[in-house]
């Protein structure tokens, strides 16, 4: 089983994360890793492109079964491994509604996160305008908003889609990530909360990105939103 | 059933198009739906916010549970009706690893189409670069060229094998919306053979974007 699975991986990518959270739960310690840096550029290294040809982490293999979109590797362990581990995905199609929902929506908080944590990197110098700071600004604000909205009850075992499941999977990374990167705790009251209800959860701190366990001390690029 | 559904959809947007083909696949036939036009602002107006605060297209309901992401409306459909229509989950691993694969590559596929035909849309005026121009052109290419390559790679005519699976209904409206906008036919044959075959699968004859057959296409992408 895991025996035959293969992880390369960097330290606080939300879609690597999400891979190893999901077989933490499903019970598939085990699998053989490799922890890769983007600043060295190894996600661009032969080894990677030989697994996913984009050269992007994570890239996973299950024998010859090759996954490299996060979500899809978590679906696909998900429905191969149902019966073992913790149940991810609620058994009435009603009640994964929401699951999927939020699961698919958690995309696009992740992308908007990159587009201003990471938008030094991703536009060269003479291309970057302070206006399209601001306006990346705005809608990473406006969309953690909405997921301050969809926390309004979270508790205890009340999550995303209630009892744990893909949909937090998917999207704790990208709220751990924010924190990590300064957003105000008393400006998000429900998402910290959510934060600290999981951040606790056994294949959550088990995966917890190694070098933010090294330097507690995170960013601040957030801190005004 | 069908008559719970209500589906709120713009001419042309593969999101909406997604789920109009599951449904058909589905033999969901008969759900509500109102086409809405993104020329004239509707997808922000109160009656898509009221079911989708992104003011988005589409806008899912059935009964009282709301999905607004295609994807995540696909799932939804293939699951509560798994033993109707088509089966759109193949049971054998290898095929159904591939399926999800190339379900979750559309997303950045979308993104590159879109970088490159709404460019003038998404970035005003002032911030607009060549170099950014030519290379969102040169990712679009290369996005492209890897979809040929994956159907050169995979046998059995459809996107994860010799099966018709949630990875037809996902992509294909974002391959058929590079031929809209005038990618080379002969440039990419494994996709033109694709797109030439399952644009006669009757659930997308069926829900063919009536805007593409009243006025024609644009040719920004025929350097693509």
């Amino acid at each position: 089983m895991a025996k035959l699975m293969s992880l390369l991986w960097g330290a606080g990518s939300p879609p690597c994360w999400r891979v190893m959270i999901t077989l933490e739960e499903k019970k598939l310690q085990g699998y053989k890793r490799k922890l890769l840096s983007f600043e060295k550029g190894e996600h661009k290294s032969q080894e990677v492109l030989e697994v996913n040809p984009r050269g992007q982490l994570p890239a996973f293999k299950h024998g010859d079964i090759i996954l490299n979109e996060s979500c899809a590797t978590c679906l696909y362990l998900e429905n191969q491994f149902k019966s073992q581990g913790i149940k991810l995905i609620p058994d009435s199609a009603d009640d994964q509604a929401a699951m999927y929902q939020h699961m698919m929506e958690g995309l696009a908080l992740t992308d908007k996160l990159n587009s201003v944590i990471y938008y030094d990197c991703s536009v060269p110098e003479e291309e970057r305008h302070d206006f399209a700071v601001k306006r990346n600004k705005e809608a990473l604000t406006a969309e953690l908003k909405l997921w301050e909205g969809y926390l309004e009850n979270v508790a205890a075992g009340s999550y995303l889609a209630g009892a744990f499941s893909l949909a937090d999977v998917i999207v704790f990374p990208s709220i751990a990530c924010a924190f990590r990167f300064g957003l105000s705790v008393g400006r998000y009251p429900k998402l910290a909360k959510y934060y600290s209800l999981l951040k606790n959860r056994a294949s959550i701190k088990t995966t917890w990105p190694p070098h933010w366990v090294a330097s507690p001390q995170g960013y601040d690029i957030l801190k005004d939103l | 059933m069908a008559k719970d559904m209500t589906l709120l959809w713009g001419s042309g947007s593969p999101p909406c198009w997604r789920i109009m083909i599951a449904l058909e696949e589905k033999n969901l036939q008969g759900y509500n739906q109102k086409q809405l036009y993104f020329e004239k602002g509707e997808h922000k107006s109160k009656e898509v916010m009221e079911i989708n605060p992104r003011g988005q297209l589409p806008a899912f309901k059935c009964g009282d549970k709301i999905i607004n992401e295609s994807c995540g409306v696909c799932f939804f459909l293939e699951s509560k009706y798994k033993s109707q229509g088509t089966k759109l989950i193949p049971d054998c691993d290898a095929e159904q690893a591939l399926m999800f694969q190339r379900v979750f590559e559309v997303n950045t596929f979308g993104d590159k189409m879109g970088n490159v035909i709404y460019y003038n849309w998404k970035v005003p005026e002032g911030e607009r670069h060549d170099s950014a121009i030519k290379r969102n052109k040169e990712a679009l290419t290369a996005e492209v060229k890897l979809w040929e390559g994956y159907l050169q790679k995979t046998s059995g005519g459809f996107l994860a094998g010799k099966n018709f699976s949630l990875a037809d209904v996902i992509v294909f409206p974002a391959i058929a919306y590079l031929y809209r906008f005038g990618l080379s036919e002969e440039r990419y044959p494994k996709l033109t053979e694709y797109y030439k075959n399952l644009m006669n699968r009757p659930s997308i004859k069926a829900t063919w974007p009536p805007t593409w057959k009243e006025t024609p296409g644009q040719d920004i992408l025929k350097d693509i």
